[in-house]
């Protein structure tokens, strides 16, 4: 019986289109991907590389989810569906063979499908490169198994989970409907699982957990170098081994439980539906009589009371519906949670504001509507067709518009109400957790303004789909196909002109200080252009809505034309009108009053300027001595307006001729050199992109050639006189340009600055090989390169300067730039600032307005100095003031008596916008992201106090960066970044103790360890570095790591004598790694040389490992421990590829006793040993003698090497 | 009143000529459609309820364009069609209050009388209150029945009404149709044959799109009387007999046929005339295209 029912079920579905269609469609997304090189490698990675083709098997088998549901789903159920149970039930046939045979006959094709991807792939490497669209270095030659190890490792169990789900529900339930919610659940288990992700603790509960292994494989291959992802296929870790048991395991019993508890005959029996008991009285009560003559009303009032009982009809019936209330508490769920964690910063949560509550909401809830509008819209539009009740409803006299328009009208108010939750919800949570400034204006805004006309916007495309298409699995897949393929074009074709996107608008975002403030016009015109787009389409789908019994085409057509008379020819002019009329303005702004470029015309463009003006980078220029600003900023016109005098020298030793000029494309500027007007040439012009139709000619560069009317010589100086405007016309496509802003301006150019800027050239070297420009190797000359050694890092076009500035600003903001403010004056209802510098700062400042609360302290240092320590802040946020205070108090008088004196009277903190989430250090003034620290919500004592940590980091950087200015050579960006980082995790560790850095050194490390294996070019030595991952996370653990051998006043006084040397220099050399490098090693003595080596002029990893600790108690409290753990160092190169390395090297080897709580409540590691080893490679076995009860033990705890697996550093000790 | 249909045909899409060319006037009255599975009979009534275009040809309800005043037509409409849905989880008052409203009944209370009166006429008042999803085929047609006849339709259209009935609910149907019949016109198709000669004063007997015969039932009874003879012979003999006879149908009964047949005059040989009957006039028609006998 199994034999025929499974044969049988093999030509079903062999015969059914759909069976092809899916293969061929995850042929596709194979094939695509790898032969048009779009996928998530890195460019040292292959597209096909063993690591790419499993991340894509493995997602794509959990997107396969959808497949199973409808492949699986309906063998069972078309016996249902199509009534044949009602003869089948005579047959013969056993339950074992019905329920095996459907099964497997099923099963089968699933898997089929599965290797679809895999075909698609080696398909697509062989294609792709032959046909041009891949290079051909980045497919690898790979065998099969390359292809197939992921399928038969995780995607066979990830199919066969899903398809035992599917076809368990529908042989329990006979509801094919209940496929839907469990999709839902199933992406609902999903997104916990990544929600936990995010969370560096919960790691290997998630690994276990995720029912697809996604996380599983992701988090297991996180640290994977290039050359690792490019060799290694995934090996099966005893973790990913135990994912795919249990799964596998769940997935056999959910099959066995169904087929225990399927019963055939049942399932087959038709359903008994549930009698309602009825009241006996009222059936009792005696029928009236018929009456002949009644009334008909077909008025208008009687057509608006039809119409609106029509629209609760469908109102109630979609939110009644019982998957409905399932999918929206999934959103809701997600919505409440996603409120109440938000984002974090080291596990601290921020407090919930709206703002930010508006962001979250579009996290996961967005995706719930999403599904609901979709799969609703279609639901109502065939309401009546499912049932067959239409040949009923389509026969009475209610006209086709009021129809229409009553279930659009329905799924209107859905969307009304999907856009109500986050209100609802968001008050709640604030409430909960204390948070009362609920600031109704930015809800009602964003939900009614700005996210309901998206809901609107999609539930008429949907509409217009499925009225047209008349099917509705049909619509289902158009309005998908639709959707998915804007996504993947946004996505994986880099396009982002919005106005071809339908339902996308610019990026927006609010902020407690500027509110919505120019982010809010672009929203409402791209909004209409999409909502008359979209009422267009529907309005013209009304011509082809169908009554009655379906038509061919030709029919509908000629309906249709029938139609189109009258008010709906009226429409369709209207609507049709406004969508151009309002198009033509978005693109008046977007492409005419801005420029927009693509990304690849943006990458041609950066091409074009390094073929062009290559030739003036090793040109002279003359260094900018002396900067006076007078600079006038208006907020509510978004517009700065700068005269600037600049006294310039010829430090070069070489005759000048001529001035090389660059500015940023929004600034207009013309100047005076020495009072006189020169004229210029413009070397670079652009051409326009293939999106501005209506501008002739080229967009000319700011880059600007000024011969100089006298040579300027060796020693001379001159003065240039500029007058510049930044302004901000219409609005943009990307929606962003944020630095000019109504309240919290927050700017740093405007000026000119000299000559060819190498950092501005093309990085990839992929793109500039597609763009014709060589490999760049380095972007930085060596370490005692002469020329090098004389220009500064962050900005060549001067050496330290002195500056002064006056800024004016509408009477209710503050203005602020570097320098001590002189006095404040109005002047024809202007405020004018005056700021001046008295001792010399580097070329490197800011200019900053908003309406500001100031909180003023000051803090004696030491040796006597007095600083004064401004605080400006947003009213609505002084909830964190003390820590910052604390930070720089702290700091102040630490640094200054660990490195050398600070160089200000005062040290300033300001608050700006979070369209920006950094904060910078400037010259006494560190402007901080509203939506970093200002808000977090430190409450419980454990909490990282990563505000003071990131407020030292900056006011560090008063020292390193502007005391020693780092010099124009590789890896000599760690003076600024890898010191302040270090200095910082120090003040931070002298404030909340030693026991409470572990888990920033783990973080640390995490993040050094995922930014090495996304790498793109290759790996530089810490001495070379050139990326953040190295000169932050490296940095600390390096510099943390070396005190920790070397101790810290030796530390710091290698420092403190490096800083001597360099501070403050006016004129060259100034420092570079190198110069770091040999302080510390003057410092360190020759036994931690190795460590110095390892750690700054080779890539060196740890494989250190407990294997086992046990314990048995020994004497009046005591216990001998033994330890049994492996060493293992390794010295990598710049692509990844590792060998082992022979070593001697101290390591700690600890033992803990339980954790306690001290006496502010923080949690309390207490070793009970811990101690230096010289341990060599390999295992080894030592028992200690420790006093209290010894719960872990470990070798590195800390985490103060660099460990490609720190969490198996530590275990359990084991009581014998 | 008078429906006048001229020259209408439809052809579906995927090719079938489901009406070619039907030429019918219809009086006030019961009028029966008689015709085999697939004759057009439901396209018809389909068409004339508004619910499906025609390619050509026209129906005029009086002065009004039937294919084109939908609207209009629909307000003095009730159908009732061969097959439909329900929504399951909804009581048969509530959806006829629904379908009431619909039909322009404004007042609530004159609804509830008017659904009240015509539950009770369908023999469902008792079961008012039940979710449609648990009735039983009987109980579903009889609920269809009555949300045809809400709102004094002037044109009633019911396609195979009887389908599923039992004759005591059958019977109360067409007392029911009769009495609301009057002064309308009133479409009825049906496979039983001899309802429409108790019911109608005027039929239609529809083949493969066509319009084979329009009189009234006991004229074209009355042409037949005398020409109808039975038999019954082997079975096996039944093909000699075909080629001999116009045979125009057959019963198997007792493991030998008995047959019909019509001739002008008494064939003799075994053959008994019989009085014609109306099912006669109806195989007699559709004899004439296509195979009746089936074995």
């Amino acid at each position: 019986m199994f034999w025929q029912i499974f044969l049988f079920e093999l030509k079903y579905r062999i015969k059914r289109p759909a069976t092809w269609i899916y293969f061929f469609a995850f042929f596709l997304l194979g094939f695509l991907s790898t032969g048009t090189g779009s996928t998530p490698a890195t460019e040292k990675v292959m597209h096909n590389a063993p690591w790419v083709m499993a991340n894509g098997i493995i997602i794509f088998s959990m997107v396969g989810m959808l497949i199973c549901s409808a492949i699986m789903g309906v063998p069972l159920y078309r016996d249902i569906e199509h009534q044949t149970r009602n003869y089948l039930f005579a047959y013969p046939i056993t339950k074992f063979g019905y329920f095996w045979g459907r099964f497997f006959g099923s099963f089968i094709f699933v898997l089929l499908i599965g290797t679809g991807f895999s075909w698609g792939s080696i398909a697509g490497a062989a294609v792709g490169p032959a046909l041009g669209w891949v290079v051909p270095e980045r497919i690898g030659n790979y065998g099969l198994w390359n292809y197939f190890q992921p399928y038969f490792a995780f995607a066979i169990g990830n199919l066969l989970l899903s398809s035992t789900i599917f076809f368990a529900l529908v042989s329990l339930t006979r509801n094919v409907k209940v496929i839907y919610s469990a999709s839902i659940l199933l992406l609902i288990g999903y997104f916990l699982s990544s929600f936990l992700v995010s969370d560096l603790e919960k790691r290997e509960l998630v690994k276990l957990l995720d029912p697809f292994a996604v996380n599983t494989f992701l988090l297991e291959t996180r640290f994977y170098t290039p050359f690792e992802k490019n060799t290694l296929l995934i090996p099966l870790t005893k973790v990913i081994v135990l994912n795919r048991a249990i799964w596998l395991g769940i997935a056999i019993l959910i099959i066995s439980y169904a087929y225990w508890r399927f019963n055939f005959q049942k399932f087959l029996q038709p359903e008994q539906v549930k009698i309602r008991k009825n009241k006996k009285e009222k059936t009792a009560e005696p029928a009236p009589i018929l009456i002949r003559n009644v009334h008909q009303n077909f008025g208008g009032r009687q057509t608006r009371a039809i119409w609106w009982n029509l629209v609760k009809i469908e109102f109630l019936n979609i939110i009644k519906d019982n998957y409905f209330k399932a999918i929206l508490g999934g959103g809701v769920l997600f919505l409440l949670i996603d409120f109440w964690i938000g984002n974090t910063y080291y596990s601290v949560a921020d407090k919930p504001l709206t703002v930010f509550l508006m962001d979250y909401k579009n996290y996961n809830y967005s995706v719930f509507i999403f599904i609901i509008l979709l799969f609703y819209t279609g639901e109502a539009v065939h309401r009546e067709r499912n049932t067959r009740y239409n040949i009923l409803n389509d026969a009475m006299p209610v006209s086709n518009t009021v129809f229409f328009l009553s279930k659009l009208s329905a799924l209107f108010g859905i969307a009304f109400l999907l856009s109500n939750i986050p209100i609802v919800a968001g008050v709640i949570v604030q409430t909960l957790k204390g948070y009362t400034q609920y600031n109704f204006g930015v809800y009602f805004t964003e939900m009614y303004l700005l996210s309901l006309p998206g809901y609107l916007q999609m539930v008429l495309l949907c509409f217009a789909v499925h009225s047209i298409m008349n099917n509705k699995f049909g619509g289902h897949g158009v309005a998908m196909l639709i959707w998915i393929s804007m996504f993947l074009m946004r996505a994986y074709a880099m396009m982002d002109y919005n106005l071809l996107f339908y339902f996308y608008t610019p990026r927006y975002m609010w902020s407690d200080m500027n509110g919505i403030g120019h982010f809010l016009a672009p929203q409402n015109w791209f909004n209409f252009y999409w909502l008359m787009l979209g009422a267009l389409l529907v309005t013209l789908a009304f011509l082809f809505y169908q009554r009655g019994v379906t038509g061919g085409f030709k029919e509908r057509w000629r309906v249709a034309m029938q139609r189109f008379n009258g008010w709906p020819r009226a429409l369709v002019t209207l609507f049709f009108i406004a969508w151009l009329g309002s198009g033509a303005f978005i693109y008046y702004n977007v492409s005419y009053l801005n420029n927009y470029y693509t990304a690849a015309e943006t990458r041609s463009r950066t091409a074009m300027y390094e073929k062009t003006l290559k030739k003036y980078e090793d040109l002279p220029q003359p260094k900018v001595t002396t900067v006076l600003v007078k600079a006038d900023i208006f907020p509510d016109e978004r517009r700065v307006q700068i005269y600037a005098k600049i006294f310039m020298k010829n430090k070069s030793g070489e005759p000048i001729n001529a001035l090389h000029l660059l500015a940023e494309q929004n600034i207009a500027y013309s100047i005076l050199y020495n009072g006189k007007a020169l004229g210029y040439t413009s070397p670079l012009a652009y051409p326009y992109s293939a999106f501005t139709l209506f501008k002739k000619g080229k967009d000319t560069m700011n880059y600007r050639i000024y011969n100089l009317p006298v040579t300027l010589q060796p020693g001379d100086t001159a003065l240039m006189e500029v007058s510049s405007t930044i302004s901000n016309h219409g609005f943009v496509n990307s929606g962003l340009s944020r630095e000019i802003v109504k309240n919290g301006t927050f700017y740093s150019g405007g000026l000119p600055s000299f000559g060819y800027n190498q950092q501005m050239e093309l990085e990839s070297d992929e793109y500039r090989k597609k763009n014709g420009l060589p490999v760049k190797e380095y972007e930085l000359p060596q370490h005692n390169d002469p020329k090098g050694i004389r220009n500064m890092l962050f900005n060549d076009d001067a050496d330290l300067i002195h500056f002064e500035a006056v800024v004016s600003t509408t009477p209710d903001q503050i203005a602020i730039a570097p320098g001590y403010l002189q006095k404040t004056w109005e002047e024809k209802g202007r405020k004018y600032f005056s700021y001046v510098q008295d001792s010399p700062i580097d070329y490197f400042f800011s200019m900053v307005s908003a309406k500001y609360e100031v909180l003023k302290d000051s803090v004696t240092t030491d040796d006597g100095k007095k600083v004064n320590i401004e605080i400006y802040y947003d009213q609505q946020h002084p909830f964190n003031l003390s820590r910052f205070n604390a930070a720089y108090k702290d700091g102040l008088k630490y640094f200054s008596k660990a490195y050398g004196p600070f160089q200000y009277r005062q040290m300033r903190l300001l608050e700006f916008p979070r369209y920006a989430g950094f904060a910078q250090s400037f010259p006494n003034t560190v402007p901080f992201s509203e939506s970093f620290a200002w808000v977090a919500d430190f409450k419980k004592p454990d909490d990282f106090d990563f505000l003071y940590f990131v407020t030292a980091h900056e006011l560090a950087h008063q020292w390193w960066g502007h005391q020693v200015t780092p010099n124009y050579t590789r890896g000599s960006n760690l003076i600024s970044e890898a010191l302040a980082e270090y200095t910082a995790l120090l003040l931070t560790e002298r404030k909340y103790g030693r026991d409470n850095m572990k888990r920033f050194l783990k973080g640390e490390l995490d993040q050094y360890l995922s930014g090495r294996a996304n790498e793109a070019k290759k790996e530089n030595t810490f001495i070379n570095c050139n990326r953040p991952y190295q000169w932050y996370y490296k940095g600390s653990l390096v510099m943390y790591g070396l005190r920790d051998l070397i101790g810290d006043s030796t530390l710091n006084k290698a420092l403190h004598e490096f800083r001597d040397s360099f501070a403050l220099k006016e004129n060259p050399p100034f420092a570079g790694s190198n110069d770091l490098y040999a302080f510390l090693k003057k410092h360190t003595p020759d036994s931690f040389h190795y460590y110095l080596t390892d750690t700054w002029e080779k890539i060196t990893l740890y494989e250190n490992k407990l294997i086992k600790a046990t314990a048995k108690p020994a004497g009046k409290d005591g216990y001998d421990v033994t330890l049994d753990f492996s060493t293992k160092k390794l010295y990598a190169d710049s692509t990844g590829k590792e060998t082992v390395a022979a070593m001697n090297d101290y390591i700690d080897v600890a033992i803990f006793g339980e954790e306690t709580k001290d006496k502010d409540g923080r949690k309390k590691i207490n070793p009970l040993y811990i101690q230096k080893y010289k341990l060599p490679q390999g295992e080894k076995k030592i028992t200690l003698h420790v006093k209290g009860k010894p719960v872990k033990a470990g070798i590195d705890p800390y985490n103060k090497l660099i460990d490609r697996i720190p969490d198996d550093n530590l275990g359990d000790v084991d009581m014998d | 009143m008078q429906l006048s249909i001229t020259n209408l045909t439809k052809t579906y899409p995927n090719g079938v000529q489901a009406l070619k060319g039907i030429d019918l006037t219809i009086q006030q009255g019961m009028f029966g459609l008689l015709g085999p599975n697939g004759a057009g009979k439901s396209s018809l009534m389909r068409t004339i309820a508004t619910l499906q275009e025609a390619d050509g040809g026209s129906i005029f309800l009086d002065e009004m364009d039937v294919l084109k005043e939908k609207e209009a037509v629909r307000k003095i409409l009730g159908y009732l069609p061969q097959e439909f849905g329900v929504y399951p989880k909804i009581s048969p008052e509530m959806m006829l209050d629904h379908i009431a409203q619909l039909k322009g009944i404004d007042n609530s209370k004159e609804r509830k009388q008017v659904v009240g009166a015509l539950l009770d006429r369908v023999n469902l008042y008792a079961d008012r209150k039940k979710n449609l999803g648990s009735f039983s085929g009987g109980m579903k047609q009889r609920f269809g029945i009555a949300q045809a006849l809400i709102g004094n339709p002037k044109l009633i259209i019911v396609d195979e009404p009887t389908a599923g009935l039992d004759p005591a609910e059958r019977n109360r149907f067409y007392n029911l149709l009769s009495e609301l019949g009057e002064n309308t016109i009133v479409i009825l198709s049906t496979h039983i044959v001899e309802d429409v000669r108790t019911l109608c004063s005027d039929f239609a007997i529809i083949c493969q799109g066509e319009v084979l015969r329009h009189d009234d039932p006991d004229e074209a009874v009355k042409e037949l009387e005398g020409n109808i003879f039975t038999r019954s012979i082997n079975k096996i003999a039944i093909e000699e007999y075909r080629d001999q006879y116009r045979v125009i149908s057959v019963q198997m009964k007792g493991g030998n046929l008995t047959i019909r047949i019509h001739a002008e005059s008494d064939p003799g040989i075994g053959f008994v005339p019989v009085p014609a009957e109306l099912e006669d006039v109806y195989f007699y028609q559709i004899s004439s295209r296509m195979n009746v006998i089936t074995l």
